[in-house]
């Protein structure tokens, strides 16, 4: 179907001898169920078709970038997208740019092909499963959830031969679990998307989120301290890190002079490795092509805490005149950001239990109200919403309130100790980290 | 999608919806369209992407549980009619009204449609160059220019034919400073339901100021950790009163069990200065509209009044439940995703402080400015709300900039140690609200000046 429509848009685009183009195409289906307390309150089927065109028109030492959404096969509204683009084109300088060509790409699966083919029937067997893993523990109630199953179909096409197409799976999980005891209440509140069917985990997760409730409840308000030491969960860390080092490892930021990263410089402390992986198994943004066409590949971008490698899109590669790292990522407006795939973290030599049993007073974050570093600075502050305090080795009480502040780009210089046991969340595949010299203040 | 009128889609839509009495069920239809032009400008990048239209439809039905269904396509609407279940005997359990017509578009001083892209850029650029030019610490100068229009089209089964055009225009300017090692900023926004004309108000003096503001920050130094009186502007106001509190009173939340305000209605959650007020019929400001998505009228919506709560945020299902009237506040971020009870402009009403006397009588404090992000606990109470700068107060005189400081605490407490709001007139910031991390709409918040005593800060 996707190359139906791919056929119809190009043969309109080449009546108009245009030379350089590309139609990126996107065909989503998604089919939820929306729980109210532990009842479907709402079953949703959806479906969605975008197609975002860029065309270039090349100047003397720029190109012009045209890019156009739509998802009207009308051939008039077809043909007033590529009008607009060719006019957006003709006015837009940007640095000198050409669409990727054919190439060899790595193999990776991100189909399940159980859910291709029976999709409301594997998204109502698995939202039942969860919700009868839930139901199990009678001491919390769940008050509301959502479960989603995602089918995409993904087609690139352009004019330097390149025609690609990939279909992808996945799954989305928001749940609230609350516990009460003498009208006090408090939750666990999970959200997320996850790849892989294997990774739904629903009695493992579950058992989690019920401790995690509970213990909120009988949480205390933690010590303040000047020179904390926190460990981060894998959840926590995505947020804490993506973004900053995202930022400063990007090709983009390092043109704008405004990283902080130089090759072969210390960045991190030595214990940590860490790659950006677009072929990474079981990756939410795993693919064997970016949004442009360009190959994913797995770049190092720490190694013992040296910084490596860049992370390229095409346009920020032809600018350093090297070849795209396939960090093309399409944002919502259809632009192709210089983002980052996967980050990975390779793991420590100490498992979590005897981390904990080393720290003589500590903080472990389950889950910020909200961690949104600043990307320039890496400065940061947050409310705790699910954690625990540490005391001699062991945890001593649930915590919740109080902020954590401090930076990234400091705090990943200053890193104790890295856990064995690594957890995906969404884009990342990341251990517990135990981070010193930051501020609790309650 | 092949194109038709609002006409044949209301023609279209009541001939979809005469398939499903109301007697036996609720049963509603909505056409969603977007046209925009997004142009985000550096000095290493111009990035320019349009919509000239994308649509959806996304249609439902009540038989105990809602059945929905969403599609991209006209060609295809059959399958409405065939996959939504028909019942008997459903239709009293979501609350009946009266059905209205309204075909209305907002109509701005001049629409940015009319303004070819050449003179959009002509603009963007020359606001670019002069901030860029204005003091070499300005290393990078980013401008992100988003213009829409939102076409909503709503029949139902009660007799509703509904069409709204909604423009929005939001401008973001972000000035990055670098001096030595330090890099930072500050930013500026203007926005609304408004057209091209909100540009003029960028003149030089302001474009200094705004360009200030950033060079500002390379003065700024780590706010103090712990519990002070704090000062919060307008925007930062708006976050609490928004992010706090708001999505604690959305009703769907109390259908859940899962609000801390649940059984506070008609009781004290605030200081007895705070008016706090939820309002989607009010004109030009980013949250405003004229009926939402499940075809209700935007009405006024008195949360708190003087302290005391007086009404939680509907939608048509939870109003049903509750046995009240709700003022327009179900709403989707599009076709594809689902209807909730959301937020509009929500603010506090001004009080009658004068802001210079609420400064005064602080000895040491803190100002927060410039509301940067904030988040939800609704069953908690809890509260985050970040600002991206601020200032120190001694001795009842504003006196060191501060960087980005987050305030938190129980919301309860907040509003209950607000001891002072200002006079000065209401002022909405617009931005896009998630509930949790999802389903995103336009809305504004704000206020006046609020004064609150003991509130825990930190570096942000």
């Amino acid at each position: 179907m996707s190359n139906e429509k791919l056929d119809l848009i190009e043969k309109s685009i080449k009546s108009k001898n245009i030379n350089e183009y590309e139609i990126f195409l996107v065909e989503g289906k998604a089919y939820e169920s929306i729980f109210l307390k532990d009842k479907i309150d709402n079953e949703r089927d959806i479906s969605n078709f975008e197609y975002i065109l860029r065309i270039l028109s090349q100047k003397e030492n720029e190109t012009g970038i045209g890019l156009v959404r739509g998802n009207s096969l009308d051939p008039k509204e077809i043909e007033r997208n590529i009008n607009t683009c060719i006019l957006i084109a003709k006015n837009n300088l940007s640095s000198k740019f050409f669409f990727p060509g054919e190439a060899s790409f790595p193999d990776v699966s991100i189909l399940d092909k159980e859910v291709i083919q029976d999709p409301v029937d594997i998204k109502n067997n698995l939202a039942e499963e969860l919700i009868s893993e839930i139901k199990q523990y009678k001491e919390i109630q769940s008050t509301f959830g959502r479960f989603r199953v995602h089918i995409n179909e993904i087609s690139l096409r352009n004019s330097n031969s390149l025609d690609v197409s990939a279909l992808k799976t996945y799954f989305f999980i928001e749940f609230s679990l609350k516990a009460q005891q003498k009208g006090k209440l408090s939750e666990f509140w999970p959200y997320l998307f996850i790849k892989e069917r294997n990774h739904l985990n629903f009695s493992k997760r579950v058992e989690k989120w019920v401790r995690l409730a509970q213990d909120s409840l009988i949480a205390k308000v933690p010590k303040p301290n000047n020179n904390a030491t926190v460990i981060f969960s894998p959840r926590v860390l995505k947020n804490a890190l993506n973004p900053v080092i995202g930022a400063h490892a990007s090709g983009r930021a390092h043109h704008q002079k405004l990283s902080r990263f130089n090759i072969d410089d210390e960045v991190a402390s030595d214990n940590i490795t860490m790659f950006d992986d677009g072929l990474l198994d079981g990756g939410f943004r795993t693919n064997k092509w970016d949004s442009e066409g360009s190959p994913r590949q797995r770049t190092e971008i720490i190694k013992n805490g040296i910084f490596q490698k860049r992370l390229y899109d095409q346009k920020f590669a032809l600018i350093a005149n090297l070849r795209s790292t396939g960090n093309g990522v399409r944002t919502l407006t259809g632009i192709v950001d210089n983002g980052i795939t996967n980050f990975e973290i390779l793991p420590g030599s100490m498992n979590f239990d005897e981390i904990i049993s080393e720290i003589h007073e500590g903080y472990f974050i389950e889950q910020f109200s909200d961690l949104t570093p600043s990307k320039l600075s890496g400065a940061f502050g947050a409310e705790i919403r699910n954690g625990y305090y540490i005391k001699n080795g062991k945890f001593e009480n649930p915590i919740k309130l109080g902020n954590v502040s401090g930076n990234v780009l400091k705090m990943i210089r200053d890193c104790q100790y890295i856990s064995k046991e690594r957890e995906y969340f969404e884009n990342t595949l990341f251990p517990y980290m135990v981070f010193n010299n930051l501020t609790v203040s309650s | 999608m092949i194109d038709q009128s609002f006409d044949q889609i209301f023609t279209t839509f009541e001939e979809i919806s005469n398939n499903f009495k109301r007697t036996n069920q609720y049963f509603d239809i909505l056409y969603d369209s977007l046209s925009a032009v997004f142009i985000n400008k550096t000095p290493f990048s111009e990035d320019i992407s349009a919509v000239t239209k994308t649509s959806g439809i996304v249609a439902r039905t009540f038989d105990g549980t809602w059945k929905e269904i969403a599609l991209d396509d006209f060609s295809n609407l059959n399958i409405i009619v065939e996959k939504l279940p028909k019942v008997v005997n459903k239709g009293e359990e979501i609350a009946e009204f009266e059905g209205w017509k309204l075909n209305k578009e907002l109509k701005t001083k001049i629409n940015p449609k009319d303004i070819p892209i050449e003179e959009k850029l002509k603009k963007i650029r020359d606001i670019s160059d002069f901030i860029q030019k204005y003091d070499k610490r300005i290393v990078m100068c980013q401008i992100k220019y988003y213009e829409t229009e939102i076409t909503r089209i709503f029949v139902n089964n009660e007799g509703s034919q509904l069409r709204q055009v909604i423009p929005r225009l939001r401008l973001f300017i972000m000035p990055i400073v670098k001096e030595g090692m330090t890099i930072d900023f500050d930013y500026s926004v203007i926005e609304g339901e408004v057209g091209f004309e909100i540009l003029d108000e960028l003149t030089d003096t302001k474009l200094e100021q705004i360009a200030n503001n950033s060079l500002d920050m390379l003065k700024a130094k780590i706010p103090p950790a712990g519990k002070f009186t704090v000062i919060v502007d307008p925007g930062m106001g708006g976050t609490i009163a928004h992010e706090s509190f708001g999505h604690g009173l959305e009703a769907d939340q109390v259908l859940r069990g899962r609000s801390y305000l649940k059984d506070k209605l008609n009781k004290k959650v605030a200081s007895e200065v705070c008016v706090i007020c939820d309002v989607p019929d009010m004109g030009n400001q980013l949250g405003s509209y004229f009926f939402d998505d499940e075809g209700i009228k935007a009405g006024k919506n008195v949360l708190v009044e003087h302290g005391i709560l007086k009404n939680f945020i509907y939608d048509r299902k939870s109003a049903s439940l509750l046995n009240t009237t709700p003022q327009g506040n179900g709403r989707r971020e599009s076709y594809a995703h689902v209807v909730q009870p959301r937020m509009s402009n929500t603010y506090f009403e001004p009080g009658d402080y004068d802001i210079e006397e609420m400064i005064s009588e602080i000895k040491e404090g803190v100002m927060c400015n410039h509301s940067y992000f904030g988040m939800e606990d609704p069953i908690g109470g809890g509260m985050q709300c970040t600002s991206k700068k601020g200032y120190l107060i001694e001795n009842g005189e504003k006196t060191k900039i501060l960087k980005s400081i987050a305030l938190s605490g129980y919301v309860l407490d907040v509003l209950e140690n607000i001891d002072a709001i200002s006079n000065d007139a209401t002022t909405l910031h617009g931005g896009t609200c998630g509930k949790g991390h999802a389903d995103k709409v336009p809305v504004s918040d704000g206020g006046s000046y609020i004064r609150i005593k003991e509130v825990l800060i930190s570096p942000g």
